[in-house]
């Protein structure tokens, strides 16, 4: 059969993967699809979602196809239909029926009445679904309530007796006077996804396959089948109704306007005069003495174009989070892009002025060519965030703003997991299938790595199962479920539930849209960012502390700036807690760069990045800055560019700005490269631009060495380039940690650990590391601690730290507080007098004994925990304490080994020797030696130490190297591991708690390294001590 | 300051001291509660009645004196702890040659009171021979103790400490390194003692008693009685379990299946009797039958359900001997019964069944049973519908009776499906395209599409048919959808 003979067809029925676990094609591979068999148009109908519609959309525009939007929904009657949205009216109708039947919902389901259908459903057409026995009734009712838009979906899915059905249908539309349609039941683009469809559907009923064999598809049908085939089967009239309906849907995503909240504008004032009061009221603020001229014209030019663009309501929208945050004495601030917008410096979002980070570049926060809204992203105290997002709730009601989803994709061990189950595989076994792999294993190392864990891949079940695995993880990876994104909030001037539909999270209280972020910005709708920084809350309480102690007022951004004492702290790479620059890799570059002023910080914070490290950056700048290597400029356009850099650039602004100066590119087109720098991974290049950026610069007459090393540099940030603005704002950060940290220890110390979890250190460390700088640190104790951490002051020196209760693992916060209030009266006499009056329970009392909390008034933690167990029973009489009257028992005292490790496993810290140090006689006869040791030989001998693994890093840009930090009782050593080495000693480098390394040392620029030649775990030394390690990947 | 006095764990309990135990009491090589300092602010801390109790003599038992028990422990260890009951049991009845006086102690422990056999066997070395031989027998690996009371044996066997202490007198002073683990506390118990320092019996049997019982239980505390002696604990005594076995001379050499029958008729009344007995019944019987000259006729007969009636057993089995050829008469017939069985005890109709008000008999059962007994289990089988669209997956072999014959008929297919299905599709040959089978086929439905199995590596892709052949019969064919697409014949229809 031809082309033009075949007849035209539009697939109104067509689930994609974003009816999760149930449709095994991407929307994206359905339009594909539906391109390639000529159909006049496709129907994405997910059930009870439009979550991969915008997927949908953005393909079918590229292919030409029509997408009409829909959505499958099953009653709770039984009665199932597809609802597609004829024009904008209807999908808001659709919109608001989906966001009906999930909120009233748990999250990842939906409830719906015929009630909801006929009080919601407007401008929408409806296929019913007939099932495997129809019910008349049903048709009848949806004849009756929703006239001439009802149609008989009639699926013909050679199931063996599709004559009798046809029939059936038919009689049933005649009685009724239904018209029928064709539909195809679409769960996959091409039929062989049957298998993994059949896979998802285990997964799905959380089954076996082999247990559900009967309840899965009996064949592989439901495709997008060629038109030629569905003539065979159904009656020409049958396929011209598909037509005919999707000629009466004629609504597009591109219709949707989105319009920002207005109500931030008081009586009598514009968006536009509202923001330049807004604007230049802290411009007063921000520059006491008026504002510079350059700092003037600059601030006009971004008003203008705000103004221009019609994004006044987005500033004051954000303006109005900030001025929230900051009136509750949260602390905020803007990170990202924000902060190259004199405007947002104005309004107090971003805290960069503008002179210090010289080079921010208003076009990369908003460009008139890119016309998409900026992105605007505000760091909160991350205690306390959860009052803004439920602030903005208040304020703008549930049906005008939500939070945007994140959609969770499968990664290589959830893959397999969940397929393992759904080939029945033992769990033991799944679980370690899916330990084999690491997150950073691509598909080709599968087999290699599987091999390694002692699993056959030419095995049957696995030979079936990977390839499955493989379609679950290719690019752009199956979606699973929903989830919320990290703090990315939707508002919108009318409702929300007519743009996007909305379902509950699994938080409490929150409310999600069913659009990812990229989703959000392909429709241009507004996002603010409301992301959690652990630094900030450390830094809010530091403040608190040291104004508490010292009667200071000190706050974000007024401590004494540049001081050197500051920097020449941070230049040793002392740097334990602070802020962006405590990562091993951050340590290891300070000593080599030596920041001596705000923008040193600012290099130092976007340098030890993957894309300058891959974009070959971070030599060449160090060598300019040690003087070991000229510093030549081509022309002075380009030097006024890379000056502060020394001719190497590492912000993406430089990057932008080179385009402009030295190419001629537009500022809105430097923009485009950014975001082609960003995809070509993806993609495969920067394509044209490539072209024009290289002949750019060969007729402005640079070399073309110069222009293709440009290149080379913009390739090198793929996705990891750092804007400056990012990088300014959170040296800010960096400043003032480093202040606190060379000033005020023991007050930054409480901080930190009040904040925990958070950073990279856990809480032993800090500690250590405050006691190294003289902190007296104090056990906690019941009778002195309080929940936080607190300070003890001591004179005018720096305070002793006393350790809180909230670091005792296992004891209720309800217990502490009580405990805390029943102390106020007067000191306890016994633990027996402790527990009656705090009314704690024995959990609570345990976990204190085990902290050893009850030093003070029981001794040591047998007798402790002697005196918890007695108090169990209640007392027959008020007041007589049953303790007094009993003998003393013969208990031994506790060895330092025991107390050790009680200490490790309750607070998670000793204050005790360091359980190495206990270890030591052994580990001297293994002939291993200290990090002391190391410190005094000469670079290049061979070394033989063994440590506690604080760390365990592999940066994806590092190529398989994995970096490695131990620590003993004298001090810490790095340890570098290829990954030839990381694979041969795999098991040691992954599990050991304690490690042993045999390597050479190295030494450069004051870093030393130990280069690891043979690993080899020796947890088992530690006996039942516990440690714990943090694993970055 | 309580008035109460200080009393340790085995202080006495009567007022006869005891010079013998007192000797014996462990005094030196125990850690002491040390480091005053750390306990310095403890409240009017009565440390010196503790100290003082430590060297309290503990109580001996006047009972003991005059009937001295020596016990010994047996625990096994290894694969064969794991491996109990069974490996237990016949051990126990082996140690029954030794003593009368045994006790299981599931899983893995075993208790003998050996003091009356000692000169008998050997004194203890003898018994231990003895019973390390039993063991090596059975091939169970496990660890001996001898202690005068049975906990302590027991424990200081799991404790794989080889003692052999018949003097009561040094009793807690061997025990006291002993781990606490080998008194099996729960685990949150010893997390508990572990969590004052307490890791040894000998560390717990020097706390106070009454703080001990507060915090640990009033069953710890008699526990730790038992275990030294200050408390009796009686064991409850094994017997090793009987069989029905019977053994009678036929009146006169015989292969006739009626006298064989008839010779057996009161061994199954006597097999009657002993199980109605014991409420019991029994899933396997066996019956011998001795010749002359040829080696003994084996007949074995399983069971469905326990049975203790005499009548159906002489049905059953004579259906079982009828099939057997006799190599030559037969002189002596016995009777060999499998392990009794609790059986439901069930009461029997006013009305027969059938009759007016009777409740319908089981006769299916019994006639599967009967059809098994004469044509062998494997000869009879039940069939059940699994879910499955692959006709040759849809269903399976089992046990008859296992499936309600309902669940067959309700298998709600869209399509007709054949009752016959061929063991195996037989390709059919083809012309022009269509299946051939004994002349031209007429095809008579529309396809069937089935493609699914393929988790199991049995992965179909056919396009089934209804057929018709020369004959007028309803054929069930498939054409496969891979190249070459062959035609193959998978069914008839009735």
């Amino acid at each position: 059969m031809n082309e033009a003979s075949e007849p035209a067809y539009a697939e109104l029925h067509c689930l994609s993967n974003f009816t999760f676990l149930r449709g095994a094609s991407h929307p994206q591979e359905l339009i594909a699809r539906a391109a390639e068999m000529g159909y006049t148009a496709l129907a994405l109908t997910d059930e009870c979602s439009l979550s991969g519609v915008v997927r949908a959309h953005v393909a079918a525009q590229e292919r030409g196809v029509k997408l009409i939007i829909g959505s499958e929904l099953t009653l709770e009657c039984g009665l199932a239909l597809v609802v597609l949205a004829t024009d904008r009216h209807g999908y808001g109708r659709l919109c608001r029926l989906i966001t009906r039947g999930r909120r009233a919902a748990a999250k990842g389901g939906y409830r719906l009445t015929r009630n909801d259908l006929t009080e919601t459903l407007a401008h929408c057409l409806i296929l019913w679904l007939p099932g495997e026995a129809p019910r008349a009734e049903e048709a009848r009712w949806l004849a009756a309530h929703f006239p001439g838009e009802v149609w008989i979906a009639v699926e013909v899915l050679r199931g063996g007796a599709d004559r009798e059905r046809l029939a059936a249908l038919a009689h049933l539309a005649r009685e009724i006077g239904l018209p029928q349609v064709a539909s195809g039941d679409v769960h996959m683009h091409v039929r062989s996804r049957r298998k993994l469809q059949d896979a998802l559907t285990a997964i799905r009923l959380n089954m076996p396959i082999a247990e559900i064999a009967g309840v899965l598809h009996p064949n592989g049908e439901r495709y997008l089948r060629e038109r030629g085939r569905l003539a065979k089967l159904y009656r020409p009239q049958l396929l011209e109704a598909t037509v005919q309906i999707a000629r009466r849907c004629t609504f597009s995503l591109d219709e949707l306007r989105y319009e920002y909240p207005s109500e931030l504008v008081p009586p009598g004032q514009t968006p536009a005069s509202h923001l330049r009061r807004l604007t230049e009221a802290g411009a007063r603020r921000r520059w006491p003495r008026g504002v510079p001229p350059p700092e003037r014209a600059a601030l006009e030019h971004e008003l203008e174009v705000i103004a221009e663009l019609g994004y006044e309501p987005y500033f004051l929208t954000v303006h109005d989070l900030v001025a929230f945050a900051r009136s509750r004495g949260i602390l905020c601030q803007g990170r990202g892009s924000a902060a190259n917008s004199r405007v947002c410096y104005c309004l107090g979002v971003s805290a960069v002025d503008p002179e210090r980070g010289a080079g921010l570049l208003f076009e990369r926060f908003i460009s008139k060519e890119r016309n998409e809204p900026p992105d605007i992203d505000i760091d909160f105290e991350h205690e306390r965030r959860e009052e803004v997002i439920q602030y903005v709730y208040g304020k703008y009601g549930r049906e005008r703003a939500a939070l945007a989803a994140a959609v969770i994709l499968y990664r290589a061990r959830s893959a397999l997991r969940d397929l393992g189950k759904a080939f029945g595989l033992d769990p033991h076994l799944c679980a370690r299938l899916a330990k084999a792999l690491q997150g950073w294993d691509g598909v080709e190392r599968w087999s290699e790595r599987l091999a390694a864990a002692r699993f056959d891949p030419a095995d049957p079940v696995l030979s079936r199962l990977l390839p499955l695995a493989h379609t679950l993880v290719a690019f752009p990876g199956f979606p699973r479920h929903l989830s919320q994104h990290v703090g990315g909030l939707v508002i919108s001037a009318g409702r929300l539930d007519e743009l996007v539909p909305i379902e509950n999270a699994a938080m409490p209280e929150r409310t999600v849209v069913q659009w990812d972020k990229d989703d959000l910005n392909a429709l241009g709708l507004l996002k603010v960012d409301v992301l959690a920084l652990g630094m900030l809350s450390a830094l809010r309480r530091a403040f608190d502390l040291v104004n508490d102690l010292r009667g200071t007022r000190w706050a974000l951004g007024t401590l004494p700036a540049e001081d050197p004492a500051v920097y020449a702290m941070i230049s040793q790479a002392d740097t334990v807690g602070v802020f962006q620059i405590e990562s091993r890799a951050q340590m290891a570059m300070l000593p080599r760069l030596r920041p001596q002023c705000y923008y040193d910080l600012i290099i130092e914070v976007a340098i030890v990045r993957p894309g300058p490290i891959q974009g070959d950056m971070v030599h060449p700048y160090l060598r300019r800055r040690q003087a070991l290597e000229p510093v030549h400029y081509p022309s002075p356009q380009v030097e006024a560019v890379l000056r502060r850099t020394l001719g190497v650039p590492i912000f993406q602004e430089q990057v932008m700005q080179l385009a402009v100066v030295a190419a001629g590119f537009t500022p809105g087109e430097a923009d485009q490269l950014r975001r082609a720098m960003g995809a070509w991974k993806r993609s495969g290049g920067i394509g044209h631009l490539r072209e024009k950026l290289l002949g750019g610069m060969a007729a402005r007459g640079y070399p073309p060495q110069f222009a293709e090393r440009i290149y080379r540099q913009m390739l090198g940030f793929g996705d990891y380039g750092f804007p400056l603005s990012h990088a300014a704002s959170f040296a800010l950060l960096v400043y003032d940690c480093a202040w606190l940290k060379r000033y005020e220890p023991a007050a930054f110390t409480a901080a930190l650990l009040n904040s925990q979890p958070m950073g990279f250190y856990a809480p032993a460390q800090l500690v250590r590391d405050a006691r190294a700088h003289g902190v007296e640190v104090r056990p906690v104790d019941v009778c002195a601690s309080d929940w936080d951490c607190t300070l003890e002051p001591e004179g005018d020196g720096q305070p002793a730290l006393r350790l809180g209760l909230r670091l005792v693992r296992g004891l209720s916060q309800a217990g502490g507080a009580r405990l805390l209030a029943a102390r106020t009266g007067s000191g306890f006499t016994g633990v027996q007098d402790l527990a009656r009056r705090a009314g704690l329970d024995r959990g609570d009392l345990e976990a204190l004994a085990a902290a050893g909390a009850f030093a003070a008034l029981s001794g040591n933690r047998h007798f402790a925990f002697w005196d918890v167990a007695g108090t169990q029973k209640p007392l027959p009489i008020e007041g007589e304490v049953c303790g007094h009257g009993e003998p003393a028992p013969l208990l031994s005292a506790p060895t330092e080994g025991e107390t050790l490790v009680a200490d490790y496993a309750s607070v998670g810290l000793t204050l005790g020797r360091h359980p190495l140090a206990l270890l030591r006689p052994a580990l001297r006869k293994a002939g291993l030696c200290t990090a002391e040791d190391i410190t005094a030989l000469p670079s290049g001998s061979a070394v033989c130490t063994a440590g506690i693994v604080l760390m365990r890093q592999r940066p994806t840009a590092a190529g398989g190297v994995t970096f490695v930090t131990l620590e003993d009782e004298s001090g810490q050593v790095n340890i570098i591991v290829w990954a030839r080495v990381g694979d041969v000693c795999r098991e040691a480098l992954l599990s050991a708690r304690l490690l042993e390394v045999r390597g050479r040392l190295q030494r450069q620029d004051g870093v030393t390294h130990i280069i690891a030649r043979r690993l080899r775990d020796r947890t088992a030394l530690l006996g039942t001590l516990l440690t714990r390690s943090r694993d970055f990947h | 300051m309580s008035a109460r006095r200080t009393i340790d764990l085995f202080a006495r309990r009567d007022e006869r001291p005891s010079a013998r135990l007192e000797q014996s009491l462990p005094t030196g090589g125990h850690e002491r509660a040390s480091g005053a300092g750390q306990r310095a602010p403890r409240p009017a801390a009565p440390q010196p009645q503790v100290a003082r109790g430590n060297r309290t003599p503990p109580a001996g038992r006047a009972a003991r004196a005059a009937a001295p028990e020596l016990w010994l422990g047996l625990h096994l260890t290894g694969a064969a702890g794991r491996c109990a009951p069974q490996g237990l049991q016949r051990l126990a009845i082996r140690a029954l040659r030794f003593t009368p006086r045994v006790s299981l102690v599931p899983p893995d422990g075993l208790l003998l009171e050996v003091h009356a056999s000692l000169r008998l066997f050997g004194g203890v070395e003898g018994l231990r021979r003895a019973l390390r031989r039993e063991c090596a027998d059975l091939a169970i690996a496990g660890s001996l103790a001898f202690a005068p009371t049975p906990l302590a044996a027991l424990a200081a066997a799991r404790g794989e400490c080889a003692l052999v202490l018949q003097d009561a007198a040094r009793l807690i002073g061997s025990l006291a390194p002993l781990p606490l683990r080998v008194l099996r506390w729960p685990q949150e118990v010893l997390d508990r003692l572990a969590a004052i320092g307490v890791r040894t019996i000998g560390q717990v049997l020097r706390l106070p008693r009454a703080g001990f019982a507060q915090r640990f239980g009033a069953t710890r505390l008699a526990d730790l009685d038992r275990l030294t002696g200050r408390a009796p604990d009686p064991r409850e005594r094994f017997e090793a379990p009987v069989r029905f076995r019977c053994r009678r001379e036929l009146p006169c050499e015989s292969a006739s299946h009626g006298q064989l029958i008839a010779a057996l008729a009161p061994l199954i009344e006597a097999l009657e009797r002993f199980l109605e007995a014991r409420q019991c019944g029994v899933l396997a019987l066996e019956c011998r039958l001795w010749h002359r000259h040829a080696e003994p006729t084996r007949c074995v007969l399983r069971l469905a359900d326990p049975l203790a009636d005499a009548a159906r057993l002489t049905e059953l089995l004579g259906e079982r001997l009828r099939m057997l050829t006799l190599p030559e008469p037969a002189h002596t017939c016995e009777l060999r019964a499998g392990e009794p069985v609790p059986r439901a005890l069930c009461s029997s109709g006013l009305w027969q069944s059938g009759e007016h008000g009777g409740v319908p008999e089981a006769r299916g059962s019994a006639f599967i049973e009967r059809l098994r007994a004469r044509l062998g289990p494997e000869a009879v089988q039940g069939l059940a519908v699994v879910p499955d669209h692959r006709p040759e997956a849809a269903w399976r072999v089992t046990e008859p009776g296992a499936c309600a014959p309902s669940a067959i008929a309700s298998g709600d297919f869209t399509a007709a499906r054949p009752l016959w299905l061929l063991p195996v599709p037989r390709p059919l040959r083809q012309r022009d395209g269509l299946p051939r089978y004994r002349g031209a086929l007429r095809l008579e439905s529309e396809p069937e599409r089935i493609e699914t199995g393929w988790w199991d590596g049995r992965d179909i892709e056919r396009d089934y048919y209804e057929a018709v052949d020369v004959y007028g019969r309803r054929l069930w064919l498939f054409r496969e959808r891979a190249a070459p697409h062959r035609w193959f014949l998978q069914g008839v229809f009735a």
